[in-house]
Order: C-alpha cells, then sequence, then structure tokens
C-alpha cells in the first residue's frame, strides 16, 4: 500500500475497531460486505457444483437410446433441481455476492448501506436453496414440473408430493433475499459514493448492478405472488391457474415470464460488467464508449420488460408480432456493447492471461447464444424449436457460455482481491482450454437435435437417424466440461497451498478496489486516491510516473 | 416457413461471420509483444457509435417485417376448410374428432412403446388441402408438435386454439407431445398420414 503516500491522497476517518477475527463464529454473525460477499460465491459456487453433478447423471442417462440409468421421475426431479439451482442458486446469486463484494470497494465505500440486511438476505438465500433440496428427502421426491413449474402439472392433483411445496417455499425464500439485496445494492451506489466519484465516474460493473436491481425490484415482485397463488390454490381451496373454476393455466404463463424473462437479464447484466472490466485492462486501454455502455445496459433492462410473451408464441393467445418485435430490438443494445468491447481492443496491447480468456470465450459463445436469440424471437421459428432442444442449445449459450465463462472470469481476476493469493495460470489456462472445448462440444450439436425434433425434458429417446450420435457427442463434452471445473478446485486448493502474495494490483488495473490491499482490511480502505475519472488508480499510476 | 428459416440462418451466418472476425483479427493483430509502449488511450467516437447502433435498428426492422409476413402465412385460418378436427391432448394419448366423420385416437402405451406403431394414434390429413385443427387439453398443458411441418402449437386446458394444416406430401409423419406432461411425456406420440382427398373421403366413410 506504498502507493498512497505520494498522491494527494484524501484520507478516510480512520475507525475505531478491534482486531480482525477469523473463527468461525465471527463469520456466521459478519455484517462485513466483504464476507457476505464471499459467502454468497462461495455458497452459489457449491450449488453449482450439485446442479452440475445432476445435469452429468442427465447427461449419462442420454447417452445411449432407450438407456435405463435414471428412470422418468428421478431424471424429473434432475431437470427440476437443475434448472432452480442454476438459475435461483448460481448464476444469480454469484454476481450478487461479486457485487456485495466489489460495489463497496468499487466507489470507496466502507461498507454496504444496510449491513445487517445484506446479512440477512445471504441467510434466506442458503435456507431458500437448502429447503428446495430437502424436497428429494421426502417420500415423493423432489419437485419434478420443471423450473417452470407450469400448472396444472404443478397443482396437488396431480403434483401431489411435499417436494413441490418445498420448492415453493425455498424459491420463495430466495426472491425475498433477491428483492433484498438489490435495494442495499440501489442504497449503497446512490448514497455511499466517495467524494469525486460520480455517477458517470462509477466503473461498469457497477452501473450494471444498478441496472439489474432495477430490474429485480419490477421482476421479482410478479414471482413471489405467483409462487404465493400457486400455494394458495395447492393448499387452501384457490382456484387462480384451474380452468374449471374460472381460473386459467395462461395467467401463470403471463405472471411467471413476467418475471421470468427480466430474470435472464438479472442473469446477464453484471456479466457484461465483468466482461467490460476485464476487457481493457488486459488491452491496457479505457473502456469505450462508457456512456454507451451504460445506456445500452438500461436499454436492455428497459426493452426486456416487454417481451416476456415471446416464452408463449405457441400458446395461440398473445400477440405475436408485438413481443416479436420487442425481442428484436433488444439485439440492438446487446450489439452496441459487443462493438464496444471489440473497440475497446482495437489497437490496444492485449494480453491472454486466464481472465482475458475466459471473457474471449464469453464473446464467442455469446454471440452464438445472441444469434440464435434473434432467431427465436422469430414466431414461425419459434414454432418449430419452442420446447426442443433448440432452445435448451440457445439458453445454455447464453447462461453456460456467457454467464459461466463470466463467472470463471471474475473468479480468476478477482480471486487475488479476495484472497491475497493468485491463482495458478498454467492450471487456469488448462481449465479455460477445457471448458471451452467441452461446452461447445455439449452443447453445440444441441441445436441440430432441436431441429430433428429432440423435445427437452424427455428422459430417453429413440434408436435410429443421427439422434443417437449427437447425444453421445454432446455426453461426451459434459464429462470434458467436468474435468474443466474440476481442475479449477485443484487450482483453489494449489493456491491456497502455496500462498504466493499478490500486491495490492497484480493486472495493472483501473477501478478503486485495485487501489487498496488484497485482501482488504475491515474498513475498506487507508485513503482514497483523487477520483477524476472513472480509472482512479489509473490517474494515479500515471501521476506517480 | 422453411424459406423463413433459411433467410434468418443466412442472415445469422452472414452477422456471425463478421463479428466473429471483428473479435478474433484484434486478438491477433494487437497482440501484446515485448516493449510495447502503452497504446493510445482513445475512449470515444461518437459516429461510430452512433453508426452500430443505427445500421442493427434497420437490419432488426427488415427481419420484423420478413417474419411478420411469414407469420401471416402461416397463422392464416381458412374459412372453409376440407375438414375440421378436434384435438384433445391427454395424459398420455390423443383424440382425433373429425366433424361429421369418425372419431379415432388412443395412447401409444408407455415407455416400452416408443416408436412403435401399434396402437399409435393416427391423424389422417388430405393432401394439398385444408384440415382446420381445434386443439385443447384435458389435464395438464401439453404441446402439439410436428417436426416435420415445423410446426407446434400448445394444448392448454380451459382454451381452444385453432390452426390450418394444408400439407403438400403424401407419406406418414411423426407427431409428438412439446410440453413436459409428466413421466410419460416423451411417449405421447402420433402419428400424422396425408393421403389423397379421395383416399381420404373413402378413410372417412370406413370408420363413421
Amino acid at each position: 500500500m506504498g502507493e498512497s503516500a505520494d498522491v494527494s491522497a484524501v484520507a478516510v476517518p480512520a475507525m475505531p475497531e478491534a482486531a480482525e477475527r477469523h473463527d468461525l463464529l465471527s463469520w456466521l454473525t459478519t455484517t462485513d460486505h466483504k464476507r457476505i460477499g464471499i459467502l454468497y460465491l462461495l455458497t452459489s459456487l457449491a450449488y453449482f457444483g450439485v446442479s452440475g453433478i445432476l445435469s452429468l447423471m442427465m447427461r449419462t442417462q442420454l447417452a445411449r437410446p432407450n438407456n435405463t440409468f435414471l428412470d422418468a421421475h428421478q431424471y424429473a426431479q434432475l431437470f427440476t433441481l437443475h434448472g432452480t439451482a442454476m438459475i435461483f442458486l448460481f448464476v444469480a446469486p454469484f454476481a450478487f455476492g461479486l457485487a456485495n463484494f466489489l460495489i463497496p470497494l468499487q466507489i470507496g465505500a466502507a461498507d454496504m448501506a444496510f449491513p445487517r440486511l445484506n446479512a440477512t438476505s445471504y441467510w434466506l438465500f442458503l435456507f431458500g436453496g437448502l429447503v428446495v433440496f430437502l424436497g428429494a428427502a421426502t417420500n415423493e421426491g423432489a419437485a419434478a414440473s420443471g423450473w417452470t413449474a407450469y400448472p396444472p402439472l404443478s397443482e396437488i392433483r396431480v403434483s401431489t408430493g411435499l417436494g413441490q411445496d418445498l420448492w415453493i417455499v425455498g424459491v420463495f425464500l430466495v426472491s425475498v433475499a433477491t428483492i433484498v439485496t438489490s435495494i442495499n445494492f440501489v442504497t449503497t451506489v446512490f448514497i455511499f459514493r466517495a467524494p469525486g466519484m460520480t455517477m458517470w465516474r462509477i466503473p461498469i460493473f457497477t452501473w450494471e448492478m444498478v441496472a439489474t436491481s432495477l430490474l429485480v425490484f419490477m421482476a421479482f415482485p410478479s414471482l413471489a405472488a405467483t409462487l404465493l397463488l400457486l400455494f394458495v390454490d395447492r393448499h387452501m381451496g384457490g382456484h387462480a391457474f384451474d380452468p374449471a373454476y374460472g381460473g386459467s393455466p395462461v395467467l401463470w404463463d403471463h405472471l411467471f415470464w413476467f418475471f421470468g424473462h427480466p430474470e435472464v437479464y438479472v442473469m446477464i447484466l453484471p456479466y457484461f460488467g465483468v466482461i467490460s472490466e476485464i476487457v481493457p485492462v488486459f488491452s491496457r486501454k479505457p473502456i469505450f464508449g462508457y456512456t454507451g455502455l451504460v445506456l445500452a445496459a438500461f436499454a436492455i433492462a428497459g426493452l426486456s420488460m416487454g417481451v416476456w410473451a415471446h416464452h408463449m408464441f405457441t400458446t395461440g393467445v398473445v400477440n405475436n408480432p408485438f413481443f416479436a418485435f420487442v425481442s428484436f430490438l433488444i439485439a440492438v443494445p446487446t450489439g452496441v456493447k459487443f462493438f464496444n468491447w471489440i473497440a475497446t481492443m482495437w489497437r490496444g496491447s492485449i494480453s491472454f492471461e486466464t481472465p482475458m480468456l475466459f471473457a474471449i470465450g464469453f464473446l464467442l459463445n455469446f454471440l452464438i447464444g445472441g444469434i440464435t436469440g434473434v432467431m427465436l424471437a422469430s414466431p414461425p421459428i419459434d414454432y418449430q424449436a419452442h420446447d426442443s432442444y433448440f432452445v435448451v442449445a440457445h439458453f445454455h449459450y447464453v447462461l453456460g457460455g456467457g454467464s459461466l465463462f463470466a463467472i470463471f472470469a471474475a473468479l480468476f481476476f478477482w480471486w487475488p482481491k479476495m484472497f491475497g493469493v493468485k491463482l495458478d495460470e498454467t492450471l487456469g489456462k488448462w481449465c479455460f482450454g477445457l471448458l471451452f472445448v467441452g461446452f461447445n462440444v455439449t452443447f453445440l450439436p444441441m441445436h441440430f437435435m432441436g431441429v430433428m425434433g429432440m423435445p427437452r425434458r424427455v428422459f430417453t429417446y429413440d434408436a435410429g437417424g443421427p439422434l443417437p450420435t449427437l447425444n453421445l457427442i454432446a455426453t461426451f463434452g459434459s464429462y470434458i466440461m467436468f474435468a474443466g471445473v474440476a481442475l479449477y478446485v485443484v487450482n483453489a486448493i494449489v493456491s491456497a497451498r502455496t500462498r504466493i502474495p499478490v500486491g495490492s494490483d497484480p493486472w495493472s488495473a483501473n477501478s478503486l478496489e485495485w487501489w487498496t490491499s488484497s485482501p482488504p482490511p475491515e474498513h475498506n480502505f487507508e485513503s482514497l486516491p483523487p477520483i477524476r475519472s472513472e480509472r482512479p488508480v489509473y490517474d494515479a499510476r500515471v501521476a506517480r510516473a | 416457413m422453411a424459406s423463413n428459416w433459411l433467410m434468418f440462418l443466412a442472415v445469422a451466418a452472414c452477422v456471425g461471420v463478421i463479428v466473429l472476425g471483428l473479435i478474433l483479427f484484434p486478438l491477433v493483430r494487437w497482440r501484446r509483444r515485448k516493449g510495447d509502449a502503452e497504446p493510445p488511450q482513445f475512449a470515444n467516437n461518437y459516429p461510430l457509435e452512433i453508426a452500430w447502433t443505427v445500421i442493427p435498428l434497420v437490419m432488426v426492422g427488415g427481419l420484423f417485417v420478413a417474419t411478420y409476413r411469414a407469420e401471416a402465412r402461416v397463422d392464416a385460418v381458412s374459412d372453409h376448410p376440407a375438414a375440421i378436427v378436434a384435438v384433445e391432448a391427454y395424459r398420455w394419448g390423443w383424440t382425433f374428432a373429425y366433424r361429421g366423420g369418425p372419431t379415432v385416437g388412443g395412447a401409444s402405451n408407455g415407455p416400452a412403446s416408443l416408436g412403435v406403431a401399434q396402437g399409435m394414434p393416427e391423424l389422417v390429413l388430405p393432401l394439398g388441402e385444408t384440415t382446420r385443427i381445434e386443439l385443447w387439453a384435458a389435464d395438464v398443458d401439453h404441446g402439439f408438435w410436428i417436426p416435420d411441418f415445423l410446426f407446434k402449437r400448445d394444448a392448454i386446458p380451459g382454451q381452444t386454439t385453432a390452426f390450418d394444416l394444408s400439407p403438400t406430401k403424401l407419406g406418414t409423419f411423426e407427431g409428438r407431445c412439446s410440453a413436459f406432461c409428466g413421466l410419460q411425456h416423451e411417449s405421447m406420440l402420433f402419428r400424422v398420414r396425408v393421403v389423397t382427398p379421395g383416399a381420404f373421403v373413402a378413410w372417412e366413410k370406413a370408420r363413421t
């Protein structure tokens, strides 16, 4: 931290505090945003591990036609838990963990606005997830109606088991946690910025989290209310989704997807932020088109509130052209972001450390996911692709090839800041290689399976035709991905053992979190550099040189 | 509908290849070399930024017009269909009730019968004529999907949805449920047999 002495640093008033404790009780009772952030990250990674193993079991079942590794009921529980865990317990909460750790550091604050509310949201998230998985221990097993839980399939006369109820309660708890933590993010960014940190100087990741949080405010109350309606239907004599009493299954489709499509952007906007942080650092250039990136984030967030019924093109009861048009429009701000990242690399000095490799992997995979997204926005194409493996391929290219690759980029990029040690670069590059190859081998063939007529959520398929070969290739790819993830775990353990310390700024990065020590002290900053642009740490480096 | 697929695939391939090139080119051209000085620190170019907003806007406008026309063709419902079939989807089978004609259908009997023709419910359609399908579900959501026709429609309890099928090829085609509906979802199959109009009339008479 010697770098703070020679620039005109703004001293932060010293805080009275006891020596930092590291015992278990201090972690259980913590309200420190960095620790809550790390708890969020590790918990979401644990859910990712479990959910990933579920997907390997599914791919094993599908490796051969008419396979008997799993039966239909086991398979239905697996795809329900896999989808629920990846969406509600991994991709979104990982972003919240990252935001918890990073937002106060990026804006020069000492903590989140509401530290105890912050702890509350973490514990709600942890136990909400456990409640969902608890269903597997009940007599009739876990919920088995898919992560979308369409009634009447999820109504009590069809899904009689307790697992469906635990699913409702668990996801409800997670949705409350999500709303609460988003309130915290927005308040912190609006109120707690350091002197000089105007809104137009906050890092793009923090901007993306503001847009994400506003989306959460609009979308998640709809989810919570819908889950309650289903619970009332199941146990209190309600008929919201029961056509025999004037209810409508289509009502669920509307309410669920009014949440569900903005949720897609809740799971991708934070990772657009991650990419926007990493690409400039490894190109040695400022982010290109800062204002355009921020405006594009809000354009995406706004438009995403008006596209939910593109999940309902095949119901025959929505205005398909309207929802097709708005869905097409989202491609424009998303394209703007792509061009901004390319322009950031343009005429740069690009190096290929592991975070940058994962960021490039993100660009390549998300390009495919984005293009198939535009195709699916066309109703006549959706008439074939809907509910088929084409859609499975599409959203895995967005959330697996996109978000997951950004998650690994973030892990490798901010790991030194969180734990004070760097992950091994050689192991990291192998991890990237295995994940990139494995991912594409798994999911590229699924486009073809879907167009050939393989529906999603089937536990087996018929021999004959190209489907068995394509499925075998996909299963093979999923094992390669597993090896990549395992290598990451090895890397984390090795780095913890060797403990090669890193300085405050191992990547020559730009934003404020790289000003303080790694890991940062409990109160975050001993001092702050002058904040005159969105790159205060770069400015300080130049001033020193 | 196939033409809409092909057009989108062509546009997708063009955009994909161009953007792929734009991603890969700087990675090669401006990879870091020993002794690199700090690169130019430019961060804006407003004409360029406006261009890459407006050009995609025009492109998606074009895609929308094309898709709107294609959908209008696909979703058009004739006032004078040659036949009207009420289709009921249930766990786990299909009933095809021809107006003024026979009611046929059944279940394809569980996972063991995957792909087995016996007992498979059969929807018979006249070649080159329009058949209106009035679709609904008896219990939970299902999906009526004929992959070779590039078409599906959801079957939902409590509401009926109507669409036209106008097959242009003789033969038998596989149909199946597309929306997860419970444990025998994957075996909820049916068969579509397209016959000449004369054979269709004869079939209706024989079964009524």
